[in-house]
């Protein structure tokens, strides 16, 4: 019997070991496929099944991209576990492929489900962006899909792509970014300037939710990673809070959204420090938060505003006046997208809002202003 | 596009062949620059060839000991009248960086921002908005921030909405033969130690030249700084900051504004023509902002002020408290002004020591009692201040 099956198997198991994703360890090759990340089938383009498709927990907003992740580790390599974060081995390679769904007349429409492969009849892929993790640490690299959807290029500069969104509210014509490799180390380097670039996705909390789970919630991504022998054991660490989650509380909503938007660089070791705005979910004293706190190097951004968090005003605000600023000197993140987030700016008002307590008036004693 | 997509895949053969053929995009000059600076290592010179360059997106360098050259700042010019993204023109996290001989124009945001870097020369280097002084002008234009060892030399800095050289939460700086005009503030030392700011030419912004130290930042104690053979003339340009930055409530016509700084010697300017007063030195309570940070000193001391010149100015303060003096006494307002603000248990001297500055008058504005009981004795001030030592960077250009 197992003789028979043989010269049917051999082949196809030849052909499945030439289907590995492949990793280089100094060059970034200029085309995608070079990775074999991917399968093409017809119009589908689907992640090899040696790869695990995943999604966060708490996800950034980005214009209202939809995203594709996957995950892969060489064959035989595992994760560790280090004070309770996943620590990739070389080899590791993650991908995030940034698409939208197409409308009439190649209009853009925003991404409302989780996809786990992408079929071209029916999404327009914009870029795919890697993390690669070698010998020296994470590398980041993004990859811009040409106009015929055949390929996607090596542009360490990044790109601008004019595009036509299509929402409920009407047609928004904009520019997506593809960021530059500096630009991925804005928010992937999350103490400045020297630290580590890292995953942001990929850490346990974000994987732990069963609800983000792709395929289907039965099991959490990371016992996912461990039946595929990636981890011993999945880390004891808790679930990240989600911003879309509508049963946790307004506060904690909030946080969680500051958390993946603001944090990467408004921590105490970031590159926003400068601000003395803690944004980073953890820090719950006011003064870091912003409240009745005056700016000090944000120019327009100000809003002619007095403060960063005016409890119980969300129009006096300039946290929430910068988040919904599209001008280049206000907007807040300054980068990850070029739309304003109705939703999350729906959230941070009605936490403003619901925010006790009041600033003073400041008595101007000595210029005109 | 989509139907030619479709049209493609009947012809999987073709498709392979074009996939496989596909030339790289090519590179615009604005994408090779980003990417030199990008690839770039320590030691490399990148060039910027004469000519105007027009940039949409942030240019950004994270790599040391990397020199961006250009052939001169009216000949070599980045401009970002175009801009499209990113909130600076030129973004820095680099130790031992050289920027020289070039102009960056326009940008939507600050013009050259410098984060976290230390030794930093930034020499015959213009930032401009070209449009005059506007509000929706970008706040900063030569801006190293949490920097150290900084060297801004015979640099030009014009039309900033904030301030054209602003040095934040920085240690030892050197500031010289530089020229600020049409900003709102033209050169300002803000929370920061070790300054030497000289031989510049402050003229036709809102305030010439600030010393502040704020609360609420990471890094404060503004301290030790030496403003000296300056000329600080005609700071008269209506304040154009836009409304909740701290430098929209400085009044035009201000020289030199010293706020909450301590160990601050003045010496060998010249003031003239500063239409609110020559020189003020001001407490953080002056602003009538709340101050909810215990670590913070709102209280200006050691201001060391001699040998300078002083003439004109004070004769249309665009301030409420310095206009209702110019009107109870007929006369311009004093070249130099102190809000009278103390510290419990201080005393005059411990704040302003000022000698030898010619006849320039002063006035104690009483702002701690309303402004009710301005005093223009100069007596109380007349003592020999610190000497402050000059400034050495830590490893020179």
């Amino acid at each position: 019997m197992i003789r028979s099956l043989l010269p049917v198997l051999l082949p196809a198991l030849l052909l499945a070991a030439c289907a590995e994703p492949r990793f280089y360890e100094q060059e970034n090759p200029q085309r995608l496929s070079d990775w074999n990340l991917f399968r093409d089938e017809g119009s589908r383009f689907i992640p090899r099944e040696q790869t695990l498709v995943f999604a966060p927990a708490n996800p950034l907003f980005t214009d209202y991209a939809g995203k594709l992740r996957t995950m892969w580790l060489p064959a035989g390599e595992q994760a560790d576990l280090v004070d309770g974060e996943l620590e990739f081995p070389a080899g590791s390679i993650l991908s995030k492929t940034f698409y939208y769904p197409t409308g009439a007349d190649g209009l853009l429409l925003e991404s409302v489900d989780q996809e786990n492969e992408l079929d071209r009849a029916r999404h327009r892929m914009i870029e795919t962006r890697l993390l690669v993790r070698r010998e020296d640490g994470w590398h980041a690299m993004a990859y811009v899909w040409n106009e015929e959807q055949t390929e996607a290029f090596l542009r360490v500069a990044g790109a601008s792509v004019p595009a036509s969104l299509q929402r409920a509210s009407g047609v928004t014509d904009f520019v997506y970014f593809v960021p530059n490799e500096n630009q991925c180390a804005g928010c992937h380097v999350t103490v400045h300037p020297d630290g580590p670039l890292h995953p942001l996705g990929a850490v346990a909390g974000q994987l732990t939710a069963a609800a983000a789970n792709p395929d289907g919630g039965r099991q959490s991504q990371l016992q996912a990673m461990q039946e595929r022998g990636w981890l011993d054991a999945p880390p004891a660490q808790s679930a990240a809070a989600s911003w879309e989650n509508s049963r946790a509380d307004l506060e904690t909503r909030a946080l969680a959204y500051m958390n993946i938007h603001c944090g990467h660089c408004h921590n105490p070791d970031g590159a926003a420090d400068t601000s003395a705005l803690v944004l980073d979910g953890n820090h719950r004293n006011p003064l870091e938060l912003g409240v009745c706190k005056t700016p000090v190097a944000a120019g327009g951004g100000a809003g002619d505003l007095l403060y960063s968090i005016h409890p119980g005003a969300p129009e006096r605000s300039i946290l929430l006046y910068r988040m919904e600023s599209s001008e280049l000197d206000e907007m807040m993140p300054e980068l990850g997208r070029s739309l304003a987030h109705d939703e999350g700016i729906a959230l941070i008002r009605d936490w403003i809002a619901a925010m006790p307590g009041d600033c003073p008036e400041p008595v101007r004693a000595f210029g005109n202003g | 596009m989509f139907t030619d997509f479709r049209i493609a895949l009947l012809f999987p053969i073709a498709l392979t062949l074009a996939a496989c053929g596909e030339p790289q995009p090519q590179l615009s000059f604005e994408e090779s620059l980003q990417q030199q600076l990008i690839e770039a290592e320590p030691g490399d010179v990148i060039e910027i060839p004469a000519g105007t360059h027009e940039l949409t997106r942030s240019l950004s360098l994270d790599v040391p000991g990397v020199k961006i050259r250009g052939e001169g700042m009216d000949r070599s010019i980045l401009s970002f009248r175009n801009q499209l993204q990113g909130a600076e023109g030129l973004l820095v996290s680099a130790d031992d960086f050289v920027i020289e001989d070039l102009a960056i124009e326009d940008t939507v945001g600050d013009a050259l921002k410098i984060n976290e870097s230390n030794n930093v020369t930034v020499r015959r280097v213009r930032t401009e908005w070209t449009g005059g002084p506007l509000t929706t002008n970008g706040a900063y234009g030569i801006y190293p921030v949490q920097s150290s060892n900084i060297l801004i030399d015979g640099s030009v800095a014009i039309g900033a909405s904030d301030a054209g050289i602003y040095v934040g939460q920085s240690t030892q700086i050197i500031v010289r033969n530089s020229r600020a005009e049409y900003n709102v503030a033209g050169i300002e030392i803000e929370n920061s130690t070790f300054a030497d700011v000289y031989d510049n030419v402050a003229t036709n912004n809102t305030g010439g030249i600030l010393v502040f130290d704020l609360p609420n930042l990471p890094v404060q104690g503004g301290r030790n700084t030496r403003v000296f053979n300056n000329s600080i003339v005609d700071n008269n340009t209506a304040n154009f900051a836009p409304e909740g930055n701290i430098v929209a409530t400085v009044p035009a016509g201000s020289g030199l504004m010293v706020l909450a700084n301590d160990n601050i010697e003045v010496f060998g300017n010249e003031f003239a023509n500063n239409n609110s007063a020559n020189m003020m030195i001001v407490s953080y309570h002056i602003t009538g902002l709340p101050i909810e940070d215990e670590n913070y000193d709102p209280f200006p001391e050691s201001i060391h002020v001699h040998g300078n010149s002083f003439s004109g100015g004070g004769a249309e303060p665009d301030s409420e408290p310095l206009a209702l003096l110019q009107q109870a006494t007929g006369q311009a307002v004093p070249d130099v002004v102190w809000d009278g603000t103390i510290l419990p248990g201080k005393t005059a001297p411990d704040v302003l020591c000022m000698r030898g500055n010619g006849d320039a008058d002063f006035v104690n504005l009483d702002a701690p009692g309303g402004f009710a009981a301005p005093s223009f004795e100069i007596g109380p001030h007349d003592c020999s201040g610190a000497e402050l030592p000059e400034v050495s960077l830590a490893s020179g250009p």
